[in-house]
């Protein structure tokens, strides 16, 4: 991953930022990702906190809920990427419209996991988007 | 792509080989026609030498004879002639030969040499062209001067022949040999070439049979292949076919896309064109949107598939009749990468409608399951009396409904009298439904009511337009038989459970099986799922039996108690027409276990009627009450009591009241009466107008009021039992209906 910086130990590190407007699954990820390289840099309850976190923090990862109030994950999705194009999206949503997660493809994303999900789908989800 | 190049490399060489070969003999051929030419001047040459060999000594010959003749005197002009011939023959031809002949060969050059010499000599002797004798009579012919120089030149000749023919003649046989043995040379050169090019012919027209051979085998392994690649296409089950970066199909494709699409003209089709006449334009972009996505390398094939907006397409198609057809297909896509990235997409189409409906039905039937779990549940907590109340009363309602469906009638007139009836009935039992909570049957009333609703806005009614309605009954019949059928299971189930065998409990699975036969469950399959009925609220769930006044005589026990525990149901009604309709209000019942046998169904129906009455159009809402200084919660009072006359049942809320000018409006809004009717109305008949049939002030039909059928079925029950029905009514305070019955034993015989 281009976007990866090298930390003290010359270990890639990324910065983490979590978008989903229920609390309970904002700690879920956080609590789920077992990768030491991910520094959890903020986490946004919807698209215009995300952006407002996005400005002030520049993190690599994102993990991005879809239906949120204020700005949606689509809109936001197309935001984040405008600004950072090495960005990595995850998308995670209830939605099991196949459509919703195309359009966040089209607009970026690059990953996409369906809620529920298990620890094990989250932490693959997210080893396949820094690899 | 080894195996090809592998295959391509063979060819190459193969046809390399061949190519040289042709140049060999190419060059072979070319070298032997020189030689040949080379060979054919050889042995004219060989032929001339030959020739020439004889010329010296016949020259030498034919001087002797000219000499002799001279000598003798004789004739010698033939003899001259004929040397001057050969002289001139000689002389040419060794012109030509040297000509033919390599200008180095020595031993033409030693010829050459001589016979320069040698022509000066023999020349004046054959230019002579003179007269070689004089004839004079004494000493018969003598030689001329000329003839005397000309046998002198003749005798030089001679002379220089004897010396000179026979080398002359040895240099040209040397000639003739040395010319023969380049010849045989050239011929032996020439053998071994043509056996060369033989050779490389042989050897060529084995190349090219190999060659041949082995396309000839690949050409058929090819078409073997291509033949199976076409079986392969035509008997699988699923469509297959390659799009290309401008998601265009291929050339090649499963013969199932045909019957999947009704179409084979899909080489060259884009994705978007197979598509856009089958699915909905949303569906469509997404389609080609995907597409799109899995042209990019950004996701990887599982996150793809995982995405694949077309697992389970629905797709709309003529049937071929006329008619439309709706299909299920399951897209899958694979991509096919080359040395530069993705080649192609490989596209597999599956016709999934069989599964997909199967699963449909398999869900169904699960929700069918769950439902008569939930209506089971629901059913546990309702009274069993109750229940059976209820089922009796309303299978009786829709035996009447039937009767009213099968009358006769032929004028339109008639048909509305019976729209009306049928409402009338309905309704009632709709109300009874709602209030026991058993939503799958308010809802199949509901339905039916809907239905004789729109048949009363047809401008002209026939038989035809109730054909719908019985088949709706008798469904709506053997939801009831199902009803019934699992009020006695859940009884059945609670009296084992509860351990105490209540007498409830064999009336109501006597009365579960007298009345109508119960279907066998498994019958209830194929009705539509009912809705979900949720647990009563607990205010139902007192237990009836304990509630029951002890103290009462046989005969009268059971009709009582059935009021009595109505008071639980019409509690849960309160409660859900007051959540229904955002409103807040108590409800007190007073005095119920008074009400007489006879009085029992038709107490019940009334006080439904006027609850929903009461919760929809007497109680305001909380806002509005706390703006006119009420309290929020609302009061509705009932108390049935009895009376020195007979009983007397009173209905109070604290609501709106009713303004005598709204019923009016409402009343003129429906056509009940004309605006002219209305005027002359005095505040007493307006408030008549409540009881008129048809008649409601709501405009919105709801589950508990508008349909216009209300407070008239109130009345005409009241009526029928030989009571009366009043209202007395303050605006913006309360309105009070006061039903008078009279003593039971007075009526007897009416009721009966």
């Amino acid at each position: 991953m281009s976007n990866g910086r090298m930390n003290g130990n010359g270990k890639r590190s990324f910065k983490l930022m979590i978008v989903d407007d229920s609390n309970l699954m904002r700690r879920r990820i956080e609590r789920s990702q077992q990768f030491e390289e991910l520094q959890l840099v903020g986490t946004a309850a919807d698209g215009v906190e995300a952006l407002e976190l996005f400005r002030r923090t520049d993190p690599d990862v994102v993990t991005m809920d879809i239906t949120m109030p204020h700005m949606d994950g689509i809109e936001c999705i197309a935001r984040l990427v405008a600004m950072k194009p090495a960005i990595r999206i995850l998308v995670v949503s209830a939605l099991a419209d196949k459509a919703t997660a195309v359009e966040a493809m089209e607009r970026g994303a690059n990953g996409f996991l369906n809620k529920p999900f298990t620890d094990r789908q989250l932490n693959e989800a997210i080893a396949e988007l820094m690899r | 792509m080894s195996l090809a190049g592998t295959e391509r490399r063979r060819q190459l060489f193969t046809a390399s080989i061949g190519t040289a070969l042709m140049l060999v003999m190419g060059l072979a051929l070319i070298w032997g026609f020189r030689l040949a030419t080379h060979m054919r001047a050889n042995i004219i040459a060989l032929q001339t030498a030959s020739t020439l060999q004889t010329y010296p000594e016949e020259i030498s010959h034919q001087l002797n004879a000219l000499r002799d003749r001279l000598e003798v005197r004789a004739y010698s002009g033939q003899a001259l002639a004929d040397l001057q011939a050969t002289v001139k023959r000689f002389d040419q031809e060794l012109r030509v030969l040297s000509g033919s002949v390599d200008a180095d060969s020595p031993q033409l050059g030693h010829a050459l040499l001589l016979w320069h010499q040698y022509a000066p000599v023999l020349e004046p002797v054959v230019s002579f062209g003179g007269q070689p004798y004089v004839d004079s009579d004494n000493a018969g012919s003598s030689l001329s001067r000329e003839g005397r120089e000309h046998y002198a030149e003749v005798k030089r000749a001679q002379l220089f022949a004897s010396e000179n023919a026979r080398p002359l003649q040895t240099q040209l046989a040397n000639l003739a040999t040395s010319l023969e043995r380049t010849s045989s040379a050239g011929a032996t050169r020439l053998r071994s070439l043509l056996m060369g090019g033989v050779f490389a012919a042989l050897v060529l027209a084995v190349v090219a049979a190999y060659f041949q051979l082995s396309r000839a085998r690949h050409e058929r392994a090819a078409r073997e292949a291509q033949e199976q690649t076409r079986d392969i296409l035509k008997t699988v089950r699923e469509g297959f076919f390659l799009l290309d970066a401008h998601y265009r199909i291929g050339s090649v494709w499963s013969e199932a896309l045909t019957r999947m699409f009704g179409r084979n003209d899909f080489a060259g089709l884009t994705f978007e064109e197979l598509l856009e006449d089958l699915v909905p334009q949303s569906t469509l972009a997404t389609a080609m949107k995907y597409i799109k996505l899995l042209w990019g390398d950004r996701a990887h094939e599982n996150l793809m598939k995982s995405i694949n907006p077309l697992g389970q397409l629905e797709i709309t198609t003529d049937n071929g009749h006329g008619g439309k057809e709706t299909r299920y297909l399951q897209f899958d896509f694979h991509r096919v990468m080359g040395p530069e990235g993705i080649k192609h997409v490989l596209c597999s189409v599956g016709d999934i409608t069989s599964s997909v409906l199967l699963a449909r039905e398999l869900h169904d039937s699960q929700e069918n399951a769950n439902a008569q779990l939930d209506m089971m549940v629901g059913l546990m907590h309702v009274d069993p009396l109750q229940l059976v109340s209820f089922l009796d009363t309303a299978e009786t309602g829709l035996k009447l409904v039937n009767t009213i469906l099968k009358e006769p009638a032929r004028t339109d007139a008639e048909f509305r009298k019976k729209l009306a009836g049928l409402f009338r009935e309905m309704h009632t039992i709709k109300g009874e439904a709602s209030a026991l909570n058993l939503k799958s049957v308010a809802m199949r009333v509901h339905t039916l009511e809907d239905m004789v609703g729109d048949c009363k806005k047809k401008p002209e009614l026939s038989g035809n337009d109730f054909l719908p309605m019985v088949l709706k009954l008798d469904e709506l019949l053997a939801h009831l038989r199902n009803v019934r059928e699992m009020a006695a299971r859940v009884t059945a189930l609670k009296d084992t459970s509860a351990g105490s065998a209540a007498t409830a409990a064999a009336d109501f699975a006597a009365s579960a099986h007298a009345p109508l036969a119960p279907a066998p469950i498994t019958a209830m399959a194929p009705a539509p799922a009912a809705p979900a009925a949720p647990p009563a609220p607990a205010a139902a769930l007192t237990a009836p039996a304990a509630a029951a006044p002890p103290a009462r005589s046989a005969n009268q026990e059971r009709p009582a108690r059935r009021v009595e525990e109505l008071s639980p149901a019409l509690q849960s009604m309160a409660e859900r027409l007051a959540q229904d309709h955002a409103k807040r209000f108590r409800l007190t019942l007073n005095g119920l276990a008074e009400v007489p046998a006879p009085y029992t169904a038709t107490i019940k129906d009334c006080l439904i009627q006027m609850l929903r009455n009461a919760a929809v159009h007497g109680i305001e809402p909380p806002e509005v009450r706390r703006a006119q200084a009420k309290k929020d919660t609302g009061n509705v009072q009932v108390d049935f009591r009895r009376t020195a006359e007979g009983y007397e049942l009173l209905f109070e809320d604290d609501g709106a009241g009713i303004a005598p000018e709204a019923l009016k409006a409402a009343a003129v809004r429906r056509q009940l009466i004309t605006e002219e009717d209305a005027e002359l109305m005095d505040t007493r008949a307006a408030m008549a107008l409540i009881f008129r049939p048809g008649f409601s002030t709501q405009e919105d039909i709801t589950m508990d009021a508008g349909r216009g059928v209300g407070m008239d079925v109130v009345a005409r029950s009241v009526y029928a039992l030989g009571g009366k029905i009043g209202v007395s009514t303050h605006p913006g305070k309360f309105t009070r209906f006061k039903i008078v019955l009279p003593a039971t034993d007075s009526l007897s015989t009416a009721v009966a």
